[in-house]
C-alpha cells in the first residue's frame, strides 16, 4: 500500500483536521457525479477507492474510531443510471449499458436502428456523443430531449450536469482566485469617483470639494 | 502546431517560469540537434507543454543546467537536459511542422515553404524511421482531415475529430501503463479539439476573405454580405461552449494523472493559461502571435 498521507497529498504526520480537510476536497474532486459522462469514470472510481482506503487507515490508526469514509455513506460502485432502470424499455436499457461500458460502436448501431426518434432517442444519442467527445452535438440533443419532455428529471439532470461542468471549469477558483486581473486600475477608479461626484452635484451635494 | 498552449506568465513564480522556459529551450536544442539550426524556427509552445507534461510523470527531479544558445548568445539560461521525453517532443514538433509546411505549399504556394521543407526533410525521415506506427497514424488522421475539408464538412465536432485523434495518438504514445494511456489520450483528444476549433475561430476573417475552408463559416451559414465582426459575435457563444467544455474534460483527465513534479506550472497552464487564451482569441482574435520566450 502506498503511504496514505501521500495519497491524500499531505506530509507525513499531518493533523487529523488536515487529513479530514484534504479528504473532503479529494472526494469532491473525484466524485462519481463529476465523472458521470466521462470515459475515465472507472479510473476516477479507482482513485476514490484508494483515497478512501488511505483515509480509513489514517483514521483507524489515530484511534478515535471515527470511521465514516465516503464509501460507507454511499455506494460508489455503480454510478450512473441506476435509479431509473425499472422504467426503461428493453432497448433503452441495453443502450444505456453499452454507453456506460464504453461500447460506443454497438450503442450507435442500436440507436441507428431505432425507428422512432423520440425524446429518449435524443437523450441517449446525446449521452453517447458526450462520451465520445462530440460536445456541440451532445448539447443540442440533450436540450432537444428536455424540450420534448420537460418533466423528465433524468434528461434535465443530464443537461444540468453539462452546464455545471462548463461553468465549474470556466469559473474555477484557481482562475478567479488571484485577483490581479479583476482589480480596477487607477483610471477606472478616477472615472468612477468623477461620475459619483457629478451625480452628487446633480442632487445639490458635493463629493469632492475642489471640482 | 499553433502555439496556443501557454502559461499565464504573471501568475507563475519566477522559478516556475525559468523551469518552463528550460523545457522550451530544451526542446529547441533537441530540434537543432536533429534537424539542424534552421529547424529552430519551427519551435512551438505546444511541444514545450508536451515535454513538460510527459516529463512530469517521471519522479526524478528536473535536471538541467545554465547554458547559452545561438538564439540568445549573451545570457546564460536554464536549459533542461536532453532526455527521451525531449527527444520525443522535438520529433513531434519536426513532424507537425513538416506537414504544416507541406500543406501550405500545396494550398498557397508560399515561396519559403520549399526551403523549409528541404531543411526539415532529413529530420522528418529520421522520425518516420524511428516511430513508424505513430507516423502512419498521424498521416491517416491528416488524410481524413483533408477529406473532410474537401467535402466542406460543416459540423464542428466532426471537423475537429481527425486532429483531436492525432493529438490523442501523440499524447498516449509513450504511456507506460493502460490507465496512463487512457488518461493522456483523453487529454490529447480534448486539447486537439480545442486547438483545432480555436484556430478555426481565429482564422474566420482570413478564411472568409480568401474563400478558404472553415467549418464554422459553413456550420453557422455565413451570409454573403454579412459583416465579419458580427458573424464572429453571432457564433461566439456556441464556439465558446465547445472550447470550454473540451478544456473541462481535459482538466478531469489531468486530475487523474499521477503527476510527480512541476505541479505549479501545469496547474497554471490548465486552470488559467488555456482559459485566458480562449478568452483572448474569442474577444480580440489575437491569439496566434507566438513570440519566442
Amino acid at each position: 500500500m502506498r503511504n496514505p498521507y501521500e495519497v491524500l497529498g499531505l506530509k507525513d504526520g499531518a493533523s487529523i483536521e488536515e487529513v479530514k480537510k484534504a479528504y473532503r476536497e479529494l472526494v469532491k474532486k473525484y466524485h462519481p457525479d463529476r465523472y458521470m459522462d466521462n470515459p475515465l469514470s472507472e479510473l476516477a472510481e479507482e482513485k476514490l477507492r484508494e483515497i478512501n482506503e488511505a483515509y480509513d487507515y489514517i483514521i483507524k490508526n489515530a484511534g478515535n474510531g471515527q470511521r465514516q469514509s465516503y464509501q460507507r455513506r454511499q455506494n460508489t460502485g455503480t454510478s450512473g443510471f441506476t435509479g431509473s432502470y425499472q422504467h426503461d424499455s428493453q432497448m433503452v436499457y441495453r443502450i444505456k449499458m453499452l454507453i456506460q461500458n464504453g461500447n460506443f460502436t454497438q450503442a450507435q448501431q442500436l440507436l441507428d436502428s431505432m425507428q422512432v426518434r423520440d425524446s429518449s432517442w435524443h437523450y441517449l444519442q446525446g449521452l453517447l456523443f458526450l462520451r465520445r467527445g462530440w460536445y456541440d452535438r451532445a448539447n443540442v440533443l440533450l436540450r432537444r430531449a428536455v424540450d420534448m419532455e420537460p418533466n423528465n428529471m433524468e434528461y434535465r439532470e443530464a443537461l444540468n450536469r453539462v452546464s455545471n461542468q462548463y461553468y465549474g471549469y470556466r469559473h474555477n477558483p484557481y482562475y478567479h482566485g488571484s485577483g490581479y486581473r479583476q482589480s480596477p486600475d487607477m483610471c477606472s477608479i478616477c472615472t468612477t469617483l468623477w461620475c459619483a461626484d457629478s451625480l452628487c452635484e446633480c442632487c445639490g451635494g458635493d463629493l469632492i470639494g475642489c471640482c | 502546431m499553433f502555439g496556443y498552449i501557454t502559461p499565464d506568465k504573471p501568475d507563475l513564480k519566477i522559478k516556475e517560469f525559468e523551469v518552463f522556459r528550460g523545457y522550451y529551450c530544451g526542446v529547441c536544442r533537441a530540434i537543432a540537434k536533429r534537424a539542424g539550426h534552421r529547424g529552430r524556427f519551427i519551435l512551438s509552445y505546444d511541444t514545450a507543454f508536451l515535454a513538460l507534461l510527459l516529463d512530469s510523470l517521471n519522479s526524478s527531479p528536473v535536471s538541467g543546467k545554465p547554458g547559452r544558445c545561438p538564439v540568445h548568445p549573451l545570457k546564460k539560461r536554464f536549459i533542461v537536459n536532453y532526455s527521451d521525453v525531449l527527444e520525443f517532443s522535438s520529433d513531434i514538433n519536426i513532424l507537425l511542422a513538416y506537414y504544416n509546411l507541406k500543406d501550405k505549399w500545396q494550398d498557397e504556394r508560399k515561396l519559403f515553404s520549399p526551403i523549409g521543407l528541404f531543411s526539415l526533410r532529413r529530420g522528418y525521415k529520421r522520425v518516420k524511421k524511428k516511430h513508424p506506427d505513430l507516423v502512419r497514424d498521424i498521416e491517416k488522421g491528416l488524410s481524413a482531415l483533408n477529406e473532410l475539408e474537401c467535402g466542406r464538412c460543416g459540423q464542428m465536432d466532426e471537423a475537429s475529430e481527425p486532429f483531436a485523434g492525432i493529438m490523442k495518438k501523440v499524447f498516449e504514445y509513450s504511456a507506460e501503463c493502460d490507465s496512463a494511456k487512457k488518461t493522456l489520450g483523453w487529454i490529447g483528444y480534448n486539447l486537439g479539439k480545442w486547438i483545432y476549433l480555436l484556430d478555426a475561430y481565429d482564422d474566420i476573417e482570413d478564411n472568409i476573405k480568401r474563400g478558404a475552408y472553415n467549418p464554422l463559416v459553413i456550420q453557422f451559414q455565413y451570409g454573403e454580405n454579412e459583416n465579419i465582426e458580427s458573424f464572429r459575435q453571432r457564433v461566439k457563444k456556441e464556439v465558446e461552449f465547445i472550447l470550454v467544455y473540451s478544456l473541462s474534460e481535459m482538466e478531469k483527465a489531468f486530475s487523474l494523472l499521477d503527476v510527480k513534479k512541476n505541479h505549479g506550472i501545469l496547474e497554471n497552464i490548465i486552470y488559467r493559461g488555456l482559459l485566458i487564451k480562449t478568452r483572448q482569441v474569442l474577444e480580440m482574435g489575437a491569439g496566434c502571435d507566438e513570440k519566442p520566450l
